[in-house]
C-alpha cells in the first residue's frame, strides 16, 4: 500500500547549512496494516508523514501510495490524490470554525472535480454516524468536546473512503479518557480494513498498531509488532 | 473545484469575516459610486453642449473663403468654386449662403404675444439654399416671395432659448416655442443702421414672417432664402455674385477629415464656429471631470490597496484554514482561485451599490434641479449620461480593482505551505 525507498529530506539550519531530518528512509506498509512511527518531537515524524500523504513534494526519493508514485506528480494531480486517496488527521483537529460538523466533514467535496451534492450529504452522514456523531452534525466546532472534533476530523477524513489513513499525532490535543476513545476508533476502522499509519510519541497508540516503527537520526528502526500484532 | 464549490466556499468565506468584508466593499463602493457619477455627469454636460448649445451634425462641414480675398487675387468663393466644391467625391451636397451686406434695422411697436412690445434692434441677415432648411419652413414655402409679400424667415431655436430663460423674464415678456413664433411679422428696413454710416442709396423697406425655428438656423440673426439675400445685395449695388460660406454634406463622417483636407488645399478655410466653441467647451468640461474622475480612480486604486491589506491580514490568520483545504484536496490554483473570487464577489457587490448610489444620487440632483434651479438657457432635463457602457464599466471597475487588490494576497495564499502550518 505505502512503500517509500531512500527518502531524503533536508532542512537549511539557519547557518548556512543544511540539516538533515530524514536519511535514506525504506518502508513498506502492507494494506490493512496499522503501523505506528515513534519518535521524538522534532525527529521528522510528521514530515514523513506529509511526504507520504502528498501534501510535501520537496524531498528525494521515491514514494508510491496504492500504486501511484507521487514524485513527478503535478500541484494539481497531487491536490486530486489528496483529495481521493489518503485522509489526514491532525493533532490540531484543523476544523473551520464557521462551519459545522457536518460541513467540516464535507470539505474534500469541495475539491472534488466531480461532486455530487446529494451523495455526498448522504455520506458525510453515514461517516458521522461511524464515528457516533450524527445527532451532532448541526453544531460548531465550538460547540464540541476535544473527543468530539477529533471524531469529525477523522470523519472528513474518511469521506471519500481512502486507502490510507495518515494520522499526526492525533491524540495529542486529547485527555486520557477521549484519546482512549479515539483509538478504539482507530482499530475499529483497522479491522474494517483500512490502512492507518500513525506517527506519534505516546505508547498508548504504538499499543494499539499491529507494527511499530521508531525514527531517530533520520531513519527508520523496526521496534517489531505492538500491541494489536498477529 | 467547480464553480458551484467555489461560490460556496466564497460565501462561508465572506460570512466568517462579514464585517471585514462590508468595510472592503465600501471602499470599493465609494471609489466607483464617485468615479461613475463623475464620469456620468461629464458626458451628460458633454451631451448637453453637442447636442443644445453648440448643435453640431458631425457630417457638415462648414466653409468659407480666406479672410483676406481680395479680387482675382485672393481665393473667391463664387459658382465656379461652388461648383468645384460640388464635384469633389466626398461630398454629398453643398448648400450656398451669402449674408446680406448691408446693414440691417427693424423698429417694432406693438403687440407681441399678448404683451406690448417697443423695440429698435440692428439686425443681421443671412440667406441660405432653400435645401438647407426648406424642411423647417412650416408655415410657407422657404423661397423668394413676390413683391409685396414678407420675406419667409427662419429664427435658431437657441435663439428662443436664450430669450425664454434670459431675455423674456426680467421683461415680463412671455415665453415662446418654435410653434408659437410661426407666422409673427416684423419690419426690417435694409440699408439702414444706428450704429454704421448706411451705404449709398435708399434704405429697402421689407416685413420679415417667422415661418419656422432651427439649430442651423443662424443664431444671433435671421436666415432667410438665397435668393432674396442676392436680391437684396444686387439692389443695393453691393457684392452678390459671391458667397459668404458654403455648408458641406459629407458621404460620412469618416470621410470629414479628408474632406477638410481637399477644401484646404482649395485656398478656402474651415469656418465652423460651433464646432469650434462646443469642442473648446466640451474639452474643458472633460478635462475637469476626468480631473474629479482621477480622483475617483485613485480612491478606487486606495480600495483596491484596503482590500490587499484586508486580505493578506486575512490570509495570516487563516493559514491552517487553507493549509486543511490544500490537505483535503485543494491546489494552489483552487486556492488563488477562491481568495481572488472573494474579492471578486467584494468588488462586485461595492461596484453595484457604488454604480446604484451614482445613479441614484444623479437622479436626486436632477430631480433638485428642476425643483429649486431657476430656469437658464439649454437647462437640461438631467445633466447625466449614465449609459449602460458607464454602469457595467462602474461595476466592471470594482471588480477589477479588488481582483488587483486581491492578486498578490492570492499568489501568497496560495503558496502557503500546507505541511508548516498544519505541523503547528
Amino acid at each position: 500500500m505505502i512503500s517509500a525507498h531512500s527518502v531524503r529530506k533536508t532542512y537549511p539550519d539557519g547557518q548556512g547549512g543544511e540539516a538533515r531530518v530524514l536519511d535514506r528512509v525504506d518502508l513498506e506498509v502492507k494494506a490493512g496494516e496499522f503501523v505506528a512511527i515513534l519518535g521524538r518531537s522534532g525527529s521528522g515524524k510528521s514530515t514523513l508523514l506529509h511526504i507520504l500523504g502528498g501534501l510535501d513534494s520537496d524531498y528525494q526519493g521515491e514514494v508510491q501510495l496504492g500504486g501511484t508514485l507521487l514524485s513527478g506528480l503535478s500541484d494539481r494531480q497531487l491536490a486530486k490524490f489528496r483529495n481521493r486517496q489518503v485522509g489526514f488527521v491532525f493533532q490540531a483537529f484543523h476544523l473551520l470554525p464557521n462551519l459545522r460538523a457536518i460541513d467540516n466533514v464535507l470539505l474534500p467535496a469541495f475539491f472534488s472535480s466531480r461532486p455530487d451534492a446529494e451523495a455526498d450529504r448522504q455520506r458525510a452522514q453515514l461517516v458521522l454516524a461511524r464515528v457516533g456523531l450524527l445527532a451532532k452534525s448541526e453544531r460548531l466546532p465550538s460547540q464540541l468536546s476535544g473527543g468530539e472534533r477529533q471524531r469529525v476530523a477523522i470523519a472528513r477524513a474518511l469521506l471519500h473512503g481512502p486507502k490510507v489513513l495518515l494520522c499526526d499525532e492525533p491524540t495529542g490535543n486529547l485527555d486520557e479518557h477521549t484519546g482512549a476513545e479515539v483509538i478504539a476508533l482507530f482499530r475499529e476502522l483497522h479491522r474494517e480494513g483500512l490502512t492507518l499509519l500513525a506517527v506519534t510519541h505516546e505508547e498508548r497508540i504504538s499499543a494499539a498498531a499491529q507494527r511499530v516503527l521508531k525514527l531517530e537520526g533520520g531513519t527508520l528502526s523496526d521496534l517489531g509488532t505492538g500491541g494489536n500484532g498477529h | 473545484m467547480t464553480a458551484r464549490s467555489l461560490t460556496r466556499l466564497v460565501l462561508l468565506g465572506i460570512r466568517r469575516d462579514l464585517g471585514g468584508t462590508l468595510f472592503s466593499a465600501f471602499g470599493v463602493c465609494i471609489g466607483v459610486g464617485s468615479l461613475v457619477f463623475f464620469v456620468a455627469f461629464g458626458l451628460g454636460v458633454a451631451r448637453i453642449i453637442r447636442e443644445k448649445i453648440f448643435p453640431v451634425d458631425r457630417a457638415m462641414v462648414e466653409v468659407a473663403p480666406p479672410a483676406i480675398s481680395v479680387g482675382s487675387f485672393g481665393t473667391r468663393l463664387d459658382q465656379e468654386r461652388i461648383n468645384r466644391l460640388a464635384a469633389l467625391e466626398d461630398v454629398a451636397a453643398v448648400y450656398r449662403k451669402m449674408n446680406v451686406r448691408l446693414p440691417a434695422l427693424s423698429r417694432y411697436e406693438g403687440a407681441f404675444f399678448g404683451a406690448q412690445l417697443r423695440m429698435r434692434v440692428e439686425v443681421l441677415a443671412m440667406g441660405v439654399d432653400a435645401a438647407l432648411l426648406g424642411k423647417e419652413a412650416r408655415l410657407s414655402p422657404f423661397a423668394d416671395p413676390p413683391p409685396g409679400q414678407p420675406i419667409p424667415g427662419i429664427v435658431s431655436t437657441r435663439l428662443l432659448e436664450i430669450y425664454n430663460k434670459s431675455f423674456a423674464p426680467p421683461r415680463n415678456l412671455p415665453q415662446l416655442t418654435p410653434t408659437l413664433v410661426l407666422g409673427f411679422t416684423f419690419p426690417v428696413e435694409f440699408n439702414s443702421s444706428m450704429i454704421s454710416a448706411p451705404l449709398a442709396g435708399e434704405p429697402i423697406h421689407a416685413q420679415v414672417q417667422v415661418v419656422g425655428a432651427s439649430d442651423h438656423a443662424m443664431l444671433a440673426g435671421i436666415t432667410i432664402p438665397l435668393e432674396t439675400a442676392i436680391r437684396i445685395n444686387r439692389a443695393a449695388h453691393v457684392d452678390a455674385d459671391t458667397f459668404t460660406g458654403a455648408t458641406l454634406l459629407a458621404r460620412s463622417v469618416d470621410r470629414v477629415p479628408h474632406l477638410v483636407a481637399e477644401v484646404k488645399k482649395m485656398g478656402l478655410k474651415i469656418d465652423d464656429p460651433d464646432r469650434q466653441y462646443g469642442e473648446t467647451v466640451g474639452v474643458a468640461v472633460m478635462l475637469t471631470t476626468s480631473a474629479f474622475a482621477l480622483l475617483s480612480g485613485l480612491i478606487c486604486l486606495l480600495a483596491a490597496a484596503n482590500i490587499a491589506h484586508a486580505l493578506s491580514t486575512s490570509i495570516g490568520s487563516r493559514a491552517s484554514e487553507i493549509g486543511i483545504m490544500r490537505a483535503v484536496g485543494g491546489s494552489r490554483a483552487d486556492i488563488r482561485s477562491l481568495i481572488l473570487a472573494e474579492a471578486a464577489l467584494i468588488g462586485l457587490v461595492g461596484g453595484g451599490v457604488g454604480t446604484l448610489g451614482a445613479v441614484l444620487f444623479g437622479r436626486a440632483l436632477d430631480a433638485a434641479s428642476q425643483a429649486y434651479l431657476p430656469p437658464f438657457p439649454f437647462k437640461p432635463e438631467t445633466f447625466f449620461q449614465y449609459s449602460w457602457e458607464v454602469t457595467v464599466g462602474g461595476i466592471a471597475l470594482g471588480v477589477l480593482a479588488a481582483l488587483v487588490g486581491a492578486y498578490g494576497p492570492s499568489r501568497r495564499a496560495a503558496a502557503i505551505d500546507p505541511a508548516q502550518v498544519l505541523a503547528q
